[in-house]
């Protein structure tokens, strides 16, 4: 008997291995991240957890591959005019939302319209006039300027099409919290601080999913993530600490997955203030900090040192030489700028906000002592912090302050227009160094109106180029995310977005 | 007694006019503010002001505090800045997790605290009561943090019993209400070995011993009962302190409960949840207070409610 189920049980497991790369149908996905939505309404979520959710139920005009790529979805093609005032986008045939409701060139104008009354559509529509349903499949968007950022801005979540009856049944002031879009999956339940789960869509147009269902469950303790996915009760988890990567990679079952995120982590100097006016110094700070050091010993290799002031996955980017680890060069530096030894100055920083961020400011305090420099730390709680950095010129006391910039919309524009163009001066924009270039102006106005995609890189090549050698920040790193999954699973997507994507997944 | 319960009951109300007040500016005088923290890094001064006006914080304070009092009287606690949600909805949501958790780590204090505190008391300077002393005082002294982790590698890792986090049948309740509960039974398990110790000296003790009661007799009708006043207070102020304290074993266990919405409205600066939650909380500790009143009573008869 003993036997003859130890046989049974050997010939189930060789089939299973020979079927192991095909595909198996069914059965429910968990995946643990820190954070609930705060929304599932496209107009209203800020967050990329609400966004990783929402992905998987309503769909953009247009989406961004892994490799960060504009690639077609409810749109199958766009193309601008002429004179670039106009995006003419071609939409999907045959697509209905989950309620049945066909979707048309009528439903992208009712969800376009929506979205530019919310509070956010200035930021990613800012030139769109008019929207046009020019027929059934045919949407036209013009613009009062040209605006090639528009493209990356339509693969974003906030401009996710949800169906216009859901819409046009919302009561005045209520947002949406069970979105009906056209994805792969079905909004199922959404329990607040709990989870989230969603249900297969049978009706999907593209290619189905193999799971019946996915949760996505609110851990938000790091180590208790990490228990569930050693114990089999979720699939998958967002964000390892760095120092426990290796531990889960080391076991049996589990795999490390890193992805490069899209944020970069810089400090920035008080540009209108002395000494940092002086392009010697901002300089000899670049030199002074070993930052192949602080991700590797600090971030323990989750990251990689910045060779921009975007990451490279990002259009637009063109990495330069990172200033090398070199303390005799800085010292150099600051005595050819008059700088006296033990100079005292301010860093600002914030904590837990960022991967290791105060242990990183700790170690560029560290580093600028070596030179001559006496950083004193200020720590700020993030709310706090936020305010503390959106004052006016005369008022900001800071000398230096570390921050991250997510590239969202995964276009240089967006990288560099808010922190460096002298327009964006804070508190009115994100430029809360208050740098200003005229040179980079210049280049950033011209790639925001030019519609060609290799002159657009050639013009933010300039640009980065020039803000590399006037040091524009301490150039610090780019963020990878850790994540985890068992090896049970197949086919998840660990997106750049800080997303994971169940559309392919699978369970053995 | 009616006319007690009454006039308790109005002078809640002052007490929780006062809370709200003290709460209310608290978290304005904060450094930080919603409409920014909301809006997070990457929002233009634009973006900034229209959110400020859609949530009303354009607004004199004094108005902000009227229209919140207001709509307070209404039963309207206003809308979470974070998710647009109705407070009242979103607290509630998230308070029943934690009254059950709380429920049962006070059942399991009682259970176990008094029982251990008893045992202790009348055989003292045992080798039970040095060994759960010394439990009693690691207890105390763990964080609980350290000690929800322990005790998930322990169970749910290794041996597999329980499940690691997360909300759903009893046995997800376990882990947590013990973690939850652990210092409160050590920290009762020691006041009712000292009270009862206490009171186990006291004359009528020997008195009834002498007449010739059983040791039971003496130790569960005559000492305990004299020493349960003191612990009732201390247990009352321990219902509080897990219902608003449970925080940190609600991280660890994903758990959905109150304090991690404290904890995240604190963060994103959302007013209305935290003056809310805030409130919701006094309100519990205005109620326990007065049934741990009403049970002295019923404890000691010789109290009346005049």
């Amino acid at each position: 008997m003993r036997h003859r189920s130890l046989v049974f049980v050997l010939t189930v497991l060789a089939s299973v291995l020979a079927l192991a790369q095909v595909p198996k149908v069914g059965g429910e996905l968990i995946i643990a991240f820190g954070t609930d939505p705060e929304s599932l309404d496209p107009n209203k979520i800020t967050s990329a957890p609400a966004g990783m959710v929402l992905t998987h139920v309503a769909e953009t005009l247009l989406t961004m591959t892994e490799e960060l790529e504009v690639a077609p979805l409810l749109a199958e093609s766009w193309e601008f005019s002429e004179d670039n005032l106009t995006l003419i986008l071609h939409l999907r045939k045959g697509v209905k939302f989950h309620d049945g409701t066909p979707f048309n060139a009528e439903a992208v104008k009712v969800n376009l319209e929506r979205f530019r009354k919310a509070t956010y559509a200035f930021l990613l529509f800012p030139r769109v006039q008019t929207i046009e349903a020019v027929d059934e499949y045919t949407v036209r968007l013009n613009l009062d300027k040209p605006f090639a950022p528009i493209i990356a801005h339509l693969t974003h979540n906030f401009v996710a099409i949800v169906s216009p009856k859901q819409i046009a049944e919302l009561p005045e002031g209520q947002e949406i919290m069970a979105p009906v879009g056209t994805g792969p999956f079905k909004f199922d339940k959404w329990v607040r601080g709990e989870y989230v789960r969603l249900v297969r869509n049978d009706d999907y147009w593209g290619s189905k999913p193999y799971v019946d269902s996915v949760v996505f469950k609110v851990v938000p303790s790091d180590a208790t993530r990490l228990v569930l996915l050693e114990t089999g009760q979720v699939h998958a988890v967002m964000r390892v600490p760095p120092l426990d990567a290796p531990r889960v990679a080391a076991t049996p079952g589990l795999e490390v997955v890193r992805v490069p995120g899209v944020r970069t982590i810089y400090i920035a100097f008080n540009y209108q203030r002395a000494p940092w006016t002086d392009v010697r110094v901002r300089q000899a700070l670049n030199y002074a900090v070993d930052k192949e050091a602080i991700v590797k010993e600090i971030l323990g290799g989750a990251g990689g040192v910045s060779d921009a002031p975007i990451m490279p996955l990002i259009f637009g980017h063109t990495g330069q030489n990172p200033y090398p680890y070199d303390p005799e060069k800085a010292r150099k530096l600051l005595d050819e700028a008059g700088i006296p030894r033990g100079f005292k100055c301010t860093l600002y920083h914030p904590t837990g906000r960022y991967m290791m961020d105060a242990a990183i400011a700790e170690a560029v305090q560290a580093y600028l002592r070596e030179v001559g420099i006496e950083a004193e730390l200020i720590t700020m709680e993030w709310a706090a912090y936020l305010a503390f950095l959106r004052k006016p010129v005369q008022e900001a006391t800071f000398d230096m302050f570390m921050l991250g910039w997510g590239c969202v919309t995964l276009d240089a524009d967006y990288g560099l227009f808010p922190l460096f163009h002298t327009s964006e001066w804070a508190p009115k924009g994100s430029n809360r160094s208050f740098y200003s270039n005229p040179v980079v102006d210049a280049l950033l106005e011209q790639g925001r109106v030019t519609p060609d995609p290799e002159a657009r890189k050639a013009i933010y090549a300039e640009a980065i180029k020039v803000l590399w050698e006037d040091a524009g920040w301490l150039f610090l790193h780019y963020e990878m995310q850790i994540n985890a999954q068992s090896t049970k699973v197949k086919g998840l997507i660990h997106h750049p977005r800080e997303y994971i994507l169940a559309h392919r997944a699978w369970l053995e | 007694m009616l006319s007690y319960l009454v006039r308790r009951l109005l002078v809640a109300i002052p007490t929780l006019l006062g809370v709200t007040f003290i709460v209310f500016s608290i978290v304005r005088v904060l450094p930080g503010d919603p409409a920014q923290a909301m809006a997070g890094v990457h929002a233009t001064q634009e973006y900034i002001e229209r959110v400020r006006k859609e949530l009303g914080l354009d607004l004199p304070v004094h108005i902000q505090f009227a229209r919140f009092l207001g709509g307070l009287f209404q039963g309207d606690l206003g809308r979470s800045i974070r998710t647009g949600l109705p407070v009242a909805q979103e607290v509630w949501t998230r308070f029943v997790p934690t009254l059950e958790l709380t429920s049962v780590s006070l059942f399991l204090t009682l259970l176990f605290g008094i029982l251990v505190g008893i045992i202790s008391a009348t055989r003292p300077y045992s080798v039970f009561d040095h060994v759960s002393m010394f439990f009693s005082l690691v207890g105390l002294s763990m964080p609980v943090f350290w000690l929800g982790l322990m005790l998930m590698l322990l169970f749910s890792v290794r041996l597999g019993w329980l499940p690691a986090a997360g909300r759903g049948g009893l046995a997800h309740l376990i882990l947590p209400s013990v973690t939850l509960a652990a210092s409160s039974i050590a920290l009762v398990a020691r006041f009712t070995r000292s009270t009862l110790l206490e009171v186990l000296r006291q004359e009528y003790i020997v008195t009834a011993r002498a007449k010739g009661a059983r040791e039971s007799r003496a130790v569960f009708i005559h000492a305990l009962r004299n020493a349960l006043i003191p612990i009732v207070t201390i247990v009352g102020l321990r219902f509080g302190a897990l219902l608003s304290g449970a925080v940190l074993t609600e991280t660890v266990f994903a758990w959905p409960g109150v304090g991690r919405l404290v904890v995240d409205s604190v963060s994103a600066r959302d007013y209305p949840v935290i003056q809310g939650t805030v409130l919701m909380i006094a309100v519990c500790f205005v109620f326990i207070n007065l049934v741990v009143d009403l049970l002295y009573g019923a404890i000691n008869p010789r109290i009346r409610y005049e």
